[in-house]
């Protein structure tokens, strides 16, 4: 295959963006879920080093990119620990059954 | 003290305080003695006093000498009439709130984290303030995100509260993934996120950046709470501890708004409606907002819905003042951030003394319902009165403050000069009105004589507790019968918000 | 000296709302005697404005940026007003120290009474719209927190909030008019937009003046808005006759007079006005006659006295308008002060349970009859003399069908009010009532009201000098020496109305035999009986709301899953939006 480089990491990252989307909304797992959270975040960092490349800035983008990745490392120990949680204190991680607030 | 300082030490203060605070707490907590944990809201007290102190040294500073701005490496902070009204409001809720939490969060599990990680909520949001560059607001406004994943899950036993921690923390991260990839367009647009280069490196008609500010908008419009972003919103501010919903309602939702203003304000030479945006946003929140809160039967959640309703006048302001250039609008707007977290903040900490002596102190995690409400005020006649002041002035009824904001952003809607921005008056106007249908009840039934069974059973009300209600029924008060006190807070912001969007 | 004055008008019922609200329920006649010398102060310091009627602004108080300076003026018709207002006000508060004796939470009570005097006057004098809005919310504020004073009472609470929501939507048409004034002169002030009204385009002008108009018709209870007050009368008697008859419903009309040489040239509106006005009268008066509640029929002809202003303003006869408010204010408070009598003593609202309750009490039967006379109309009394003025007006200016509709409204006047005089004070009791004996309070608050009604339209030459050109430069009311009003109003058409008022008294008299035309009036009373449907309308625009409400509750479904889609389709939605615009 001969397509440019950047087409490809264009490519990648809508998929993984476009998986993490679909996985976000089908799936009934919480810990899936975080999982899909995760896959979308992947291919915005992706998206921050493509952007770095196409203007130049790449160590601008590989700085902010690194932070990206902390920040949503943090946010999927936050996650996984409510889920941790919930497991303990409703036996379960079905989000459906996790809907008693409503209306 | 040189600027740099004072304004470094404005940003970084309350991090280094918040982990203080928290190991203060830890100290004597093993032993099961009290002195570590007073020692901690002491502290937090301190702390944010301090910090009100140093902003108001930067603040003479900064008119003193024409502005001031700090640089760390490449990234701009600047302070300017936005951050300081974030700053003021946040500094001024967030010290109300740790009042109230002494003694309501006095016996809860893990109060030492509390503290620490309000303190961290309220460094976010100063710093979320002050940032002049894209990916840096990003970055506040995930730390301030963090910072409130925890805090609305705090009571980490009760399923209904994890639930609603869990699904603010997803909904949440969906909408910070969203702005990522927004910001990553513009980057590579233009090689750089420092606003004032995005101004003026787009040009008129990228069709990228209009694709980005679409992402911007509903990416922070998770955290504003536009609808139909808001689901998470009910269920979080109700099972949040009070002083904690308080602040969501009163001081976070805001700062999204800030943040999302921030991102529109660079945008101005592109030639899309951005301001009609936000009134069409603005509308269907006003709408809906009143359509759930009128059939609600739990005091906290009602609130909540309600809130929903503020941030779309805050909104037709923003819209107002960003799609006609004018500027009452985004001075209407921002005085109406300021009400509306001075009133929806002490409608929640009175709602949560109530909570408190009803339900909470007797270690019963069951919400706050209407009927609970009924014949309050004779017992609790400092809640009853705050409540019931700080409702109707969210309904729009003078002599409360909530009268006199609504009224400056419906001047700008009226100033446009536009039939159809007339419409979007009128419809405003009218759904205040629509507001009392669930306002007035609530206050009819706290002052009945005959009382609910969970007031006669109630405990009483610690002092220190009411002391933050009489100081926000006194404030909204003033504020609603002398608007201009705070019109220097509310013009300054605003010049800075259209200065950046027109020039 | 007159910036003193109105300071203290409004600042002491003030100063004194947030003193008996902090005294709360501890000492019961403290509150009682604390609240009447506040309320009496402020009649005093309004009666004291009197001779000071200027029409430059009296009071500044600078707040500026787009909220403008809330300024005051006292000129004539908000002088006169603050009069009735603080006046009134104290005689109601004085008649609750008895009508109140042994409620709870009097300090709620008698802090929002106080709230409202000031509150009222301050409507009155202020010459900034916005001030005027301000003060306009708030007397609805006090007109819905003391309706629903007894909060246990389910129908009292409705009551309140159906009349906060209801004026309240008439408060939108005020609103949007003083924004619109704003936008377009850059002032809220009043004078400066009656002098420069001209200024503004015409359709703009039409939408304030309608808006306006709207304002006023939902205030003062007119028709189609006036489903609020016959339920209002959930409100403690003293209540009614303050809010409900003398001040707060005026509100309406004194925003028409005031701002009517703005408006008279707007196509249609004036006839809009005659016709509201006309068909309050008339539609309220035949729900009067069918009612059997006490105060529902005082409550309906309440609504037809405000039609007859109504009707007055749409003619052009600001002064007759006002005389009539003048009277009105203070035979219908007398009204009310006695009704209430009557229901504190006898236990009951229910005229068909009443009956030979003046033997009982001769004092408030007498008063009554002074009350329902000059509301009928009868010479002397002061009803009489505006009611004509306004006859008149509407002869002169109005079309005549509507005049003839007047009065016809004026004899069904007299027929509704000697129905329930006869009902109530006369014949034999028609249930076992007791009647307690009336405290002197009342007394002394019905007394002075009573002997008001007998001479009050002796004022009338100084009142036309008090509208007229010296403070109220732009409303061109010509003085009136009262002589010159006699002559003016004992004249043909006079006597036609007493003809009709007479005949309407001799239907009365010879009900029995008249059976077979009420009979077939039936169709006509059951439609009275439901007021004309606009209860029903009420209702289902409540329900509406109620259920479009719960059926968007389905969308907060709680799984997170839908939660998320929300999310996305609110991206799709704008992108597409996006496409669409480029």
């Amino acid at each position: 295959m001969n397509l440019p480089i950047p087409l490809i990491v264009l490519i990648t990252i809508l998929c993984l963006a476009g998986i993490g989307l679909y996985c976000l909304l089908i799936t009934r797992n919480l810990i899936k879920v975080v999982i899909a959270l995760q896959l979308i975040v992947k291919g915005a960092v992706l998206a921050f080093i493509l952007a770095g490349n196409m203007t130049g800035q790449l160590n601008l983008a590989q700085s902010m990119a690194l932070t990206v990745i902390v920040a949503d490392t943090i946010v999927a120990v936050v996650g996984l620990a409510l889920a941790v949680q919930i497991r303990l204190k409703t036996g379960t991680l079905d989000i459906k059954s996790l809907s008693s607030l409503k209306r | 003290m040189t600027s740099n300082f004072l304004f470094s030490s404005l940003i970084l203060l309350p991090f280094l305080a918040a982990p203080v605070v928290y190991l203060f707490g830890r100290w004597t907590a093993r032993k099961g003695k009290q002195l570590g944990i007073s020692l901690t809201r002491a502290l937090t007290v301190f702390f944010l006093l301090v910090e009100g102190c140093i902003l108001y040294l930067v603040l003479k500073q900064a008119l003193s000498s024409g502005g001031a701005y700090l640089m760390i490496g490449d990234e701009p902070l600047v302070f300017d009439g936005i951050g300081l009204i974030l700053a003021c409001v946040v500094l001024f809720l967030g010290l109300m709130v740790t009042l109230f939490s002494i003694d309501y969060m006095s016996n809860e599990k893990g109060e030492e984290k509390f503290y620490a990680l309000l303190l961290a909520t309220i460094g976010s949001i100063i710093g979320l303030g002050m940032s002049y560059d894209l990916f840096n607001l990003w970055l506040w406004f995930e730390a301030m995100a963090i910072s409130t994943y925890l805090l609305v899950a705090f009571y980490n036993d009760e399923p209904p509260s994890l639930e609603a921690g869990v699904k603010y923390l997803i909904q949440s991260a969906v909408g910070s993934a969203l702005v990522m990839f927004g910001i990553a367009l513009m980057f590579s647009q233009t090689g750089s996120t420092t606003l004032t280069d995005l101004y003026q490196l787009t040009s008129s008609s990228a069709p990228l950046a209009k694709i980005a500010g679409v992402l911007l908008i509903v990416g922070f419009g998770v955290k504003t709470a536009l609808v139909p972003l808001h689901t998470w919103l009910p269920d979080a501010h109700s099972q949040a501890p009070s002083g904690i919903s308080a602040m969501l309602s009163g001081v976070v939702i805001e700062a999204g708004m800030v943040a999302m203003l921030r991102a529109i304000s660079m945008f101005g030479k592109i030639d899309m409606n951005w301001g009609a945006i936000l009134i069409g946003f603005g509308c269907l929140n006003i709408l809906v907002g009143n359509l759930m809160a009128l059939r609600q039967t739990q005091v906290k959640r009602l609130l909540a819905y309600s809130s929903l309703v503020h941030v779309g006048y805050m909104l037709l302001g923003f819209g107002f003042g960003l799609a006609f250039g004018r500027i009452e609008g985004a001075t209407g707007g921002f005085f109406h951030l300021l009400t509306h977290s001075m009133m929806k903040g002490l409608a929640f900490l009175a709602a949560g003394a109530l909570l408190f002596t009803l339900h909470l102190s007797k270690e019963e995690h069951v919400p706050l319902t209407l009927d609970d409400l009924n014949g309050a005020s004779r017992k609790y006649p400092v809640a009853a009165i705050a409540l019931g002041l700080a409702v109707l002035g969210l309904g729009g009824i003078p002599p409360m403050a909530g009268f006199m904001s609504k009224w400056q952003i419906l001047v700008a809607g009226v100033k446009a000069e536009n039939t159809l921005m007339l419409i979007v008056v009128i419809f405003a106007a009218l759904n205040s009105i629509l507001s009392l249908g669930y306002y007035a009840p609530l206050v009819n039934r706290m002052y009945r004589h005959e009382p609910s069974t969970a007031v006669e059973q109630g405990t009483k009300m610690p002092v220190l507790m009411a002391v933050p209600l009489v100081i926000l029924t006194i404030a909204i008060v003033v504020i609603g019968v002398w608007p201009s006190s705070v019109q220097f807070l509310t013009e300054q912001a605003s010049l800075s918000l259209l200065y950046t969007f027109f020039y | 000296m007159t910036a003193t004055l109105i300071a203290l008008t409004i600042g002491i019922p003030w100063l004194g709302a947030i003193i008996v609200w902090l005294l709360g329920d501890r000492r019961e006649e403290l509150t009682h005697w604390l609240s009447i010398i506040f309320s009496l102060g402020a009649a005093v310091t309004s009666i004291l404005l009197l001779p000071n009627a200027a029409s430059e602004t009296a009071l500044t108080i600078p707040i500026g940026g787009d909220f403008g300076d809330f300024t005051f003026v006292a000129d004539g018709l908000g002088i006169f007003l603050s009069v009735i207002a603080a006046v009134i006000g104290s005689l109601a508060v004085i008649f609750s120290k008895n009508y109140m004796k042994g409620e709870a939470s009097l300090g709620r009570y008698y802090s929002f009474v106080l709230f409202f005097i000031g509150a009222m006057v301050g409507l009155v004098l202020s010459s900034n719209l916005l001030l005027t809005f301000l003060f306009w919310e708030i007397t609805a504020l006090c007109s819905y927190a003391l309706i629903s004073f007894n909060n246990d009472d389910p129908k009292a609470v409705k009551g309140g909030i159906k009349a906060l929501i209801i004026t309240s939507i008439g408060g939108v048409g005020l609103m949007v008019g003083a924004l619109i004034v704003y936008a377009y002169t850059g002032s809220y002030d009043i004078n400066n937009f009656l002098a420069n009204y001209s200024n503004i385009p015409t359709n703009i002008l039409a939408l304030l003046a309608f808006g306006f108009l709207l304002a006023a018709v939902a205030k003062s209870a007119q028709f189609p808005f006036q489903t609020w007050l016959p339920d209002a009368m959930e409100a403690p008697s003293p209540i009614s006759a303050l809010i409900h008859a003398a001040t707060m419903v005026n509100a309406g009309v004194y925003l028409l007079a005031r701002f009517y040489p703005a408006f008279k040239d707007v196509p249609y509106w004036s006839d809009a006005v005659m016709i509201v006005g006309a068909l309050s009268a008339f539609l309220a008066a035949i729900m009067a006659l069918v009612s059997n509640d006490l105060k529902r029929v005082l409550a309906y002809s309440t609504v037809s006295q405000l039609g007859y202003m109504v009707y007055a303003i749409g003619t052009g006869s600001v002064y007759a308008s006002q005389f009539h408010l003048f009277s009105h204010s203070i035979f219908k408070a007398l009204l009310f002060l006695s009704a209430g009598a009557v229901i504190h003593s006898v236990g009951t609202r229910n005229m068909l349970e009443m009956g030979g309750v003046g033997k009982k009490l001769p004092l408030v039967k007498w008063v009554f009859i002074i009350g329902a006379l000059a509301l009928a109309g009868l010479p002397i009394l002061n009803g009489f003399w505006s009611k004509e003025l306004i006859l008149e007006s509407g002869l002169k200016n109005g079309p005549l069908w509507l005049y003839v509709i007047m009065v016809f409204v004026a004899g069904l006047t007299a027929l509704y009010t000697i129905r329930c005089v006869w009902l109530v004070f006369f014949g034999e009791p028609r249930s076992d009532y007791h009647a307690h004996p009336v405290g002197w309070e009342m007394k002394v608050a019905l007394l002075p009201l009573a002997g008001a009604a007998l001479v009050s339209w002796l004022a009338a030459g100084r009142f036309s000098v008090l509208l007229g050109e010296e403070s109220l430069p732009y409303h061109a009311v010509e003085p009136l020496p009262y002589l010159e009003m006699m002559h003016e109003v004992l004249s043909l058409p006079t006597l036609v109305v007493m003809a009709v008022i007479a005949a309407a008294i001799l239907l009365w008299v010879f009900r029995k035999k008249l059976d077979g035309l009420v009979n077939g009036l039936k169709s006509i009373r059951w439609a009275a009986e439901n007021s004309f449907g606009f209860e029903a309308i009420n209702s289902a625009i409540v329900k509406v709301t109620q259920s479009t409400a719960e059926a968007l509750r389905v969308t907060q479904t709680g799984v997170l899953s839908w939660n998320v889609f929300g999310i996305l389709a609110s991206v799709i939605i704008l992108f597409a939006i996006l496409l669409l615009g480029a």
